[in-house]
């Protein structure tokens, strides 16, 4: 909400002016970040997933490293142990055999650097998206495409969840996070806005569940990045800390999360 | 218990030592405005020969008792000129002066005092103090008269960046202000988010800020206290004055309701940039308005009532997506009342409230919050002797907080209507203070504060395990909160927690040589509301919250030592500070807590500590067509949140971290000139070590997106922030006698056009992906033109 202010001192003051500087910044020691997102798209087995495993970089680096030959293991509530194997140095570990169950607990093990981490998180189930909403006078110009994502929040349960909005035409997606503290049990929805949409763009929108320190860890982790923040208003950079221990070394805490969700996708044509 | 008695035997010592065998009389009444009958505030009454005085009180009294006798007497008030007679006093007089502006007459010898004049001999130290005059010379942006941005011209006093609310006084932050305005408190001092002040400098007479050494009169907040009157308005005749403004236009008229016994005033002030919105096809709205209205009677000599009002308001829309409204409605009846010529009361009955709306349309809903209270004041003021005086009084207050209220906009909303749970409190304290008088060169003025505040029943208020509303998980090593374990209900006559505070504040001067002084003081403050912010800078939606189970009273000790200097028959003065302060239980949120309409906000609070410390310098000219100031304050702030066991980090690994408003150097020049009788000319220049801010030093990516990694908090600076203004009074006709007087003020603010960063912030270019650094920068070179009238 506190952005809305940002944008109103850049609108009140109407010689005021944002401009990108060149700045010197330190640079901390690399730590493992862990984004480990286990997905099933309903409808789909979800045998198949994978884990992105990266270290840290100096800010203005256009890449982020690869974390290269670390063991991967993930094992449910049952004993079922699930291995992820590295793709061509490329950081990234899959495995086809994954067997995802709603509300059942898993582990992640990875070894990495001879240092051991840990997560443990539950699959979540998901409300599916009803039906999606366009409005082509939205936003602060009154010129920009919103879209409404509508799904039902089941009444008899604390809900979290993780919206995804990725467009063809803008490289990062829109990310989201909502509970339904204000909203239990009502229809509701996922909301994205683009100015630049046009008639015919395609849209990825998904719904992830989630568990509630997800939903803590991704409000955090999207002030950090917010691009509307800034100004007065900002609030104090916190640290990041996701679900993953280092049971080696304390220190060297990774970042990211072991989230394991159940998704809607659906993929809406701009009208 | 022992050393009370002692002290209170001591005090009753004093106050008889002093009547001796000579007969004495009292000599009283009120000093006014010729013109307009409007009392003035801090006249000096001077008895050379006997080498004492006394000033005016915020009503415009004053009551002297000494010897029999003929003596010269002095009445001199800045910007007026002098009153010099002899009187004989053989019993008990009311003498009330009425006091000429200097301006008015066309004697061109006469020195005029354009700067406030600096008392050495008085044991009030940590003062600023600037006549409206002053403040409407400064120049500003925009044109804006702005009293709260001219008070921080003055040493230890900064704001947190342009377009940032508030001000810190003396590494403060904005919520340990206390605002008075006519005796009443404003929650909030800032119009369109901070860049104008809520103060009509038109219907405004006095301010003072007091910065340390605060009276044992004040509490209830532990940096600062703002105090300022509202004109009564002229009992004469009938006049008008305004401003037409690029921003904000003024209109401000005041008149007798019966001649020389009742007077109104009625001021208002819009802005109207929003008008000129949809020339630019911009579908928003920006705009506030405030209105000061006052009635004053005089019932009978000893007897006078005033009825004032403040209203306020700012509105701001985006296209019909978002509505926000928020604004102060303060109401106050006083009633003054001399028991006799030495004992002058004030009893203030007060309502004030703040309230907060806002309209989200596209997710259709409607939020509102707001603190409310009822404040009731009674002060004496006892003119004991000439050396000794005693003011004393009470002051309740019943809160009533809002937190939030949630309600959806249209039918079919996905939003469930939701109470955040009401809040009740009740503060109360007494004071007594002395100023004492030991000799020529010694002054002490001491008293105490005892505060008490409870905290009233409500609906609901959760119950955890060992009380311990934050947890902390130790393999992650972060806080977490904690779930209640169950949720009490309270009737609203309930005490559910009590606090009480003994508040001593004393202040001592010594006077060196007839130019000279040191002066030093302590001061306990205890505060028990808190507002609710993680932001730099404090916005229009954060609540205020009072202290209760799990949220304890600040509490500031802070001394300060000053070296107070005239030179040149009083044409220069300058005065050296140093300070340092502590303040106890000063709330900090843990990582990631979500203030905004949290109904337990206990579970993402801390208790920590600040501290500051600082030396200030002011140089002043106060005579004279050139004068001005120079002001220099070096200062650090700093505030930490330890773990509260030997296992948790705190906040920020428990170190110690700068404020927001932390800055070393802050220097500020501001000169006037003037010219001829139709020209004056006014610039300042500021120099300000760059805000603290949290830089990233490091990235890492997740789920698609690139995440800054920051450095531990306010490690690193913004560049430093300066800038040079000039502005240009025109006054065509001076001296016209005709009713109609007009002004114009002409402005360049920023003259260099320096693109000084409000904040730099860090960002994913969504176009490109890749990680840039954007310097947000406020204002930039702007030009102003005023033009003021009044008839």
């Amino acid at each position: 909400m506190k952005k809305y202010f940002s944008i109103f001192l850049i609108l009140i003051s109407f010689n005021s002016c944002e401009d990108v500087i060149d700045l010197n910044l330190n640079t901390s020691n690399p730590r493992l970040v862990i984004d480990a997102s286990i997905n099933w798209i309903k409808g789909t087995t979800g045998n198949e997933q994978q884990i992105k495993l990266t270290l840290t970089a100096p800010y203005f680096d256009e890449t982020v490293p690869p974390a290269n030959g670390a063991q991967i293991i993930i094992t449910d509530s049952d004993g079922n142990t699930f291995s992820f194997l590295e793709e061509n140095n490329s950081g990234i570990y899959k495995s086809i055999n994954f067997i995802p169950e709603i509300n059942k607990s898993y582990t992640l093990q990875i070894i990495y650097n001879n240092e051991t981490y840990t997560a443990t998180e539950t699959l979540k189930s998901v409300a599916p998206i009803d039906y999606v909403e366009q409005n082509n006078n939205g936003g602060f110009s009154g010129e920009e495409t919103e879209l409404k994502a509508y799904y039902t929040d089941p009444e008899n349960e604390e809900n979290y969840y993780f919206f995804e909005f990725k467009s063809d035409i803008v490289v990062i997606p829109s990310l989201e996070v909502y509970k339904d503290e204000f909203t239990n049990g009502n229809q509701i929805f996922g909301f994205y806005t683009e100015e630049d949409l046009k008639s015919g763009d395609q849209v990825t929108i998904r719904n992830y569940g989630v568990s509630k320190r997800f939903y803590e860890f991704m409000f955090v982790l999207l002030q950090q990045n917010s691009e509307d923040g800034g100004g007065p208003f900002e609030t104090q950079p916190a640290t990041v800390r996701g679900n993953c221990i280092n049971q080696t070394n304390s220190d060297h805490y990774p970042l990211g999360y072991f989230r394991l969700s159940e998704v809607d996708e659906l993929i809406y044509t701009v009208q | 218990m022992k050393i009370i008695k002692k002290a209170v035997t001591y005090l009753l010592f004093l106050c008889f030592t002093f009547i001796n065998a000579q007969e004495k009389y009292t000599l009283s009444g009120i000093i006014s405005n010729i013109n307009s009958n409007e009392t003035l505030i801090g006249v000096n009454i001077i008895f050379p020969e006997l080498q004492t005085g006394t000033t005016t009180n915020e009503y415009g009294f004053y009551s002297i008792t000494i010897p029999e006798g003929n003596y010269n007497i002095q009445v001199s008030y800045l910007g007026f000129n002098t009153i010099s007679e002899t009187i004989s006093l053989s019993e008990n007089k009311v003498i009330n002066y009425q006091l000429t502006e200097a301006t008015e007459t066309l004697d061109e010898i006469i020195i005029i005092e354009n700067v406030e004049k600096l008392n050495i001999k008085k044991p009030q130290m940590s003062i600023n103090s600037l006549s409206i005059n002053t403040i409407k010379q400064i120049p500003v942006v925009l044109g804006e008269v702005d009293v709260i941005k001219s008070l921080t011209l003055l040493p230890g006093v900064s704001n947190a960046g342009e377009g940032a609310s508030g001000f810190n006084v003396r590494g403060g932050a904005v919520d340990q202000n206390l605002i008075l305005l006519d005796e009443a408190t404003i929650f909030n001092s800032s119009h369109l988010f901070g860049l104008f002040s809520v103060f009509n400098p038109d219907a405004i007479k006095d301010l003072k800020l007091y910065k340390g050494g605060i009276p044992a009169k004040y509490g209830g907040r532990v940096s600062s206290v703002l105090d300022i009157y509202q004109k009564e308005g002229n009992s004469n005749e009938f006049h008008m004055n305004g401003g037409i403004g690029l921003i904000s236009s003024r209109l401000l008229a005041e008149g007798p309701i019966k001649k020389e016994k009742g007077s109104f005033l009625f001021g208002g002030r819009s802005s109207y940039a929003h008008l000129f919105l949809p020339l630019f096809d911009l579908d928003n709205k920006a705009y506030f308005y405030d209105l000061n209205t006052k009635l004053s009677y005089k019932i009978n000599a000893n007897n006078n009532i005033y009825l004032s009002g403040y209203f306020g308001r700012d509105v701001f829309s985006i296209a019909n997506s978002f509505k926000n409204s928020y604004g102060n409605t303060v109401l106050n009846f006083r009633w003054n009342h001399l028991f006799s010529d030495k004992l002058f009361s004030n009893l203030s009955l007060i309502y004030s409230d703040y309230d907060y709306d806002l309209e989200l349309s596209f997710v259709e809903f409607d939020w509102q919050s707001g603190i409310r209270n009822f404040n009731v004041k009674y002060d004496f003021k006892h003119y004991i002797n000439t050396n000794f005086k005693l003011e004393y009084g009470l002051n309740s207050i019943y809160y009533k907080f809002n937190p939030g209220e949630i309600n959806p906009t249209t039918e079919d909303s996905g939003i469930n209507p939701f109470k955040l749970t009401d809040k009740y409190a009740f503060e109360n304290a007494l004071y007594i203070d002395a100023e004492h008088k030991l000799s020529n060169k010694l002054a002490i003025s001491y008293g105490f504060r005892l505060s008490s505040f409870l905290r009233l029943g409500q609906d609901e208020l959760n119950v955890y395990e060992n009380n311990n509303p934050v947890l902390f998980n130790k393999e992650l090593q972060i806080y977490e909160k904690a779930n209640p374990i169950e949720t009490e209900s309270f009737k609203r006559s309930d005490i559910i927690k009590s606090f009480a505070n003994l508040e001593p504040r004393i202040s001592i001067a010594y006077q060196v040589n007839d130019n000279s002084s040191i002066k030093t003081s302590y001061n306990r403050m205890s505060q028990y509301l808190h507002l609710i912010s993680n932001t730099s800078s404090p916005t229009p939606l954060d609540v205020w919250t009072p202290s209760g189970k799990y949220v304890k009273p600040q509490l500031l000790d802070q001394f300060a030592l000053g070296y107070f200097k005239t030179f040149n028959n009083n044409t220069f003065s300058m005065e050296i500070e140093s300070f340092y302060k502590t303040i106890k239980n000063r709330i900090d949120y843990i990582d990631g807590a979500d203030l905004i309409a949290n109904n337990t906000i206990e579970q993402v609070i801390l208790n920590g500590e600040a501290r500051a410390y600082g030396f200030e310098l002011l140089l002043k000219k106060t005579e004279g067509n050139f004068n001005g100031w120079i002001a220099y304050t070096f200062s650090k702030s700093e505030q930490r949140t330890p773990g509260r066991t030997s296992t948790e980090t705190g906040i920020n690994n428990s170190k110690w971290y700068k404020t927001p408003y932390d800055k070393t150097h802050d220097v500020s020049v501001t000169a006037s000139y003037k010219l001829n009788n139709k020209w004056s000319l006014n610039s300042n220049f500021l120099f300000q070590t760059g805000q603290p801010a949290t830089f990233p030093n490091g990235q890492f990516e997740y789920n698609g997106i690139t995440i800054p990694i920051y450095e531990s908090r306010n490690s690193s600076r913004l560049p430093s922030y300066n800038r040079l203004d000039f502005s240009a009074n025109y006054i065509p006709k001076p001296n016209s006698t005709k009713r109609w007087k007009s002004e114009w003020v002409f402005g360049i603010y920023n003259i260099y056009n320096r693109k000084n960063a409000a904040s730099i912030t860090f960002r994913e270019n969504r176009n490109s992906g890749s990680n840039e650094a954007l310097r947000l920068s406020i204002y930039g070179i702007i030009p102003s033109v005023t033009y003021n009238f009044k008839f």
